[in-house]
This record gives C-alpha cells, structure tokens and sequence, in this order.
C-alpha cells in the first residue's frame, strides 16, 4: 500500500530495462515469424483490420517493443548511472 | 517649497481646514509649530495656492475646491487630491459627470499602508480602517491605467473619513453592503473594473514569465484550463449523477464547432475539478478514519497522497497503454480518460464516509457495493458513445474494431471497483 513515486519510477527503470535486454536474434524474429505472415493476408483472420487495426495486437507489441529499444538505448545508460550512483549514495 | 506631500500633510491640510471656527483652530495650530509648518507646507504648494485664490477660501472646507488645474511637477499628490475633492463633491451633489482622470491612483503611504492585491474590487476598503462604510470610494471611475504600474483599485480615500456618512451616498451606491464579502462580488458591478485593474497589474508583473513558456505547454495550459471551466451548477448536477445515473437521461456530449463544449456548459463534459477535489478529500478522510482508529501520524497524509498519485499514474499508463496496442483509435483524448478515472474518488469518500459514520461493515460493504454499480453505470453510459464505433454501422470491417472497443470498455470499467475496494479495504478494521 505505501506506494511512493519513487518506488514507480524504479520499476519503469527496470521494466525498460528489461525491454531493453531482449536478444532480437532469438526471441524477436521468433514472434515477428508468426506476427508478420499475417500481413499477407489482410482479410483472412479475424484480427486483421484493414482501417482500423493495421497490425494486430501481436503486431503493435512488436512495434512498441522495437521503438522502444531503438529510443531508449542510449538515454538507458544514463538513467541507469543515475540510479547506481542515487542507490550508492542512500543506500 | 518643490519637497513632495505625503498622504499625512494632506490629510492634516484637510482638517485643518474642516472645522468652521478657523480662528480658534489657526490659534491651536501656532502652540503646534511642527503641524504648522506641514499646513504652511501644503498651503505653499502652487496647485492648492492656486486653488485658494481662484476659490473664496471659506471655512466650508476642501470639499469646495473643485477647479481641476494640471499640476506641473508633482503628478501624484494634487491631482489625486483633487479628484478626492471632486469625488466627494460629486457624490454630494449627485453628479455623475465621468471625469477620467489619467493620473495614476495615489498610493497611500504610512500611516495607510496600501494592501496589495486584496479582494477588494471595486468598492472595499484597505483593512486597517474597518469602521468606513465601503460606500464611499465606489464611484471612482474606471481606473484603467495604461501605464506600467496600476495600483490597487481599492482605494482609500482619507478625506471622507472625516465625514459623516450621508443617506445620499448610500442611494447612489445600492449594489454594496457595508461589509463586502466574496459573495457579493458578482452582484457588484463595479467587479470587473477592480478585476481588470487587478488583471492587468498582474500581467505586468507576471506578464514576462507566461510568455517566457514555449508553445507546446502554453496549449497544454490551455487545454487543461477547459476542465477547470466549471461553476457550482454543474458540480452538484455531476455529484448527483455520480451517485444516481439510473434516471433515463440524454448522455451524448454537446459539441460547438468540433470543439467540445465547456463543462460548465454542458453536464455530460468531463472536468478536472471534481476528482481533484474527491482525490484531496480521500486523503483527508482516510486520515479520519485512521484517527478514529487511533493509527494516525501526520505521514500517513503524504503517504496516501502519494499513493493516491502513484495508482492514478499506473492505471492511466496501463489504459493508454491498452488502448495502443489494440490499435482503438476514439475521440477520447488522454486527458478525457485521466477525468473519468479520477470520478471514482467520490465513490471512494461515500463508502468511506458511510463507514466512519456507522462503523459496521455490513454498511460499508453495501454501500462499497452501491457505489461501484453506480460508477460501472455512469461509465458505460458515458463512454459508451466515446469509445464504441457509431451505431450507424459504416464499417464493412466493424467487426473486429467493436469486439476490442468492448473489451476495453469493460477493462476500464472493471478496474475503477477493483480500485476502490483496494484503495480502501486497508482502512477497514473490525
């Protein structure tokens, strides 16, 4: 319950950080395997849209998961110094 | 004498000359060299000289010099003395003549300190004299000054402290009660003058670090200003409705040019204040119960305060989040959703008040109950038109769009129970 903002902002820190660390050989083209087939056929599965959902949920996590890890990368290594030193120096 | 006239010599200038029996007063003055010397003083300054010769010099008092003459060198002091004078004669004489002077106002100095930025527009009074009836500086004109610094509209005027109220002055000024509170600021008309004195003194003082603000937060400012546009109507109406939506009503949200409408327009509008407000009000009456049950220490306030902020920040981030990935695009903005999120704080001080009052669970349960339905309801019928594609059905496709829209409907519905029974059920012992 005693929920702080500091508390909030450790577990995004670590959560995109996890994002972060993700091995696109092994993992990633794995589920872009099965996310991409479906962009040749738009009609054919129930989740594909053509208007409105261009993607599929599989699709957009993909997507946010890359952009993610393509913004973040070097403002990551910041932020983590920065938390190192602050867990450092108050403990 | 060329040396500048306090607020005190002019004063003491006045009366000096108020009373009818000069003779005894000029005898009195000379055992008083130094009040002689500051009635000399003001005697010596060119506009009044020139007042007193143009006017026979009567023992009827100042009030009878009303000949306006532009002083050479010192703007602040006879001018504003004058319009004094002629304020008052004004008033007197029940002359409503519009002189616009646009001299700026005086600002009294000791043993008036001017009260900066007080709510007394258009008509109050400084409070260190509290026994003047408002009436008196009422009828000034609009001060609006164009120079840089505007002084407070509220303006004492030390003359007519020394005379007796009269029924005409009253007569004149109808809208003032004698003493003003903040209710009776919308009834005076003079209000808006004060406002735009105050307004722009503002500006000018604050004025470089709004604009100093890039665009981007400007529009954002503005943007949340139209969730604050609410009056007192329109809260109790959506206070109501939070706690009873089941009357068959019109919920669809009324637009003026694409622009949503305030919500001080249109009930249906989502606002900021309200949960603003229940969220201060949660907190406070958490700390309540807790002091009910003998567990309070000032850190819980800021405990739950921020965990109040903490569980708003995670919910709308999980919503967005939500609404990203299945792709919905509708016309509820982020900041549409944080207000409809925030509406749960009120259900949250019902059940929390009802289980302060009577200390049974069972009445906490019921009414935690009661409230949740009602929120689901409200929400489902608010959003529903927001979230769900038209009913017209244009959409070959729809399909898909309208089962995800649902679902996520039914998530955001579904969380705002979850927490109120989490965000409160730590509250309740026994």
């Amino acid at each position: 319950m005693v929920f702080t903002l500091y508390s909030l902002i450790e577990a995004a820190l670590l959560g995109v950080n996890a994002v972060a660390i993700l091995n696109e050989q092994r993992f990633l083209s794995k589920l872009t395997g099965g996310g991409g087939g479906q962009q040749g056929y738009p009609g054919a599965t129930g989740y594909v849209d053509d208007m409105q959902n261009a993607g599929g949920v599989k699709q957009q996590l993909l997507t946010l998961i890359r952009s993610v890890r393509t913004v973040m990368r070097i403002p990551l290594i910041a932020f983590n110094i920065i938390a190192i030193i602050f867990l450092i120096l108050f403990g | 004498m060329g040396s500048s006239l306090s607020l005190f010599d002019i004063q003491l200038y006045n009366l000096i000359h108020f009373f009818d029996d000069q003779e005894s007063v000029q005898k009195a003055l000379a055992d008083c060299p130094n009040l002689k010397a500051i009635h000399d003083k003001v005697e010596q300054t060119p506009a009044i000289k020139n007042l007193e010769d143009s006017n026979t010099m009567s023992s009827r008092g100042p009030m009878r010099l009303s000949k306006t003459y532009p002083h050479p060198q010192q703007q602040h002091q006879p001018p504003a003395q004058q319009q004094q004078q002629q304020q008052y004669q004004q008033q007197q004489q029940q002359h409503q003549q519009q002189q616009h002077q646009p001299s700026q106002f005086y600002q009294p100095t000791a043993p008036y300190p001017p009260t900066e930025a007080s709510p007394n527009y258009g008509g109050d009074y400084p409070m260190p004299q509290p026994q003047i009836p408002s009436g008196y500086v009422t009828d000034y004109n609009a001060p609006q000054s164009q120079t840089a610094p505007s002084y407070n509209n509220a303006f004492f005027s030390p003359q007519t402290a020394f005379y007796a109220p009269s029924s005409q002055q009253q007569q004149q000024i109808p809208s003032n009660q004698p003493m003003p509170g903040m209710e009776y600021l919308s009834n005076n008309p003079l209000f808006n003058v004060g406002l735009n004195v105050v307004e722009q003194g503002m500006k000018d003082f604050t004025g470089k670090t709004v604009n100093m603000l890039p665009t981007e937060m400007k529009k954002s400012i503005s943007s949340i200003k139209y969730y604050f546009a609410v009056d007192q109507a329109y809260v109790f109406k959506k206070l109501c409705l939070l706690l009873f939506p089941f009357r068959p009503r019109n919920w669809s949200l009324a637009y003026s040019a694409d622009e949503p409408v305030p919500p001080r327009v249109d009930t249906n509008a989502p606002d900021y204040y309200i949960p603003l407000m229940s969220a201060i009000t949660y907190v406070l009456v958490a700390g309540l119960v807790l002091g009910t049950q003998d567990k309070f220490t000032p850190e819980q306030l800021g405990m739950h305060a921020s965990s109040v902020l903490v569980w708003n920040i995670i919910e709308i981030c999980v919503l967005c989040f939500t609404f990203y990935i299945l792709n919905v695009q509708s016309k509820l903005r982020t900041l549409d959703l944080i207000a409809y999120c925030g509406y749960k704080y009120v259900g949250m001080i019902a059940a929390l008040s009802s289980y302060l009052i009577t200390h049974s669970l069972f009445v906490y349960r019921c009414s935690l109950l009661y409230v949740s339905l009602s929120l689901s309801y409200f929400l489902v019928k608010c959003l529903r038109l927001q979230i769900l594609p038209d009913t017209g059905g244009s959409q070959p496709y729809g399909s898909g769009g309208s089962k995800r829209r649902i679902y996520l409907l039914l998530l955001i519905v579904i969380l705002q129970p979850l927490f109120i029974w989490y965000l409160t059920r730590h509250l309740i012992v026994v």
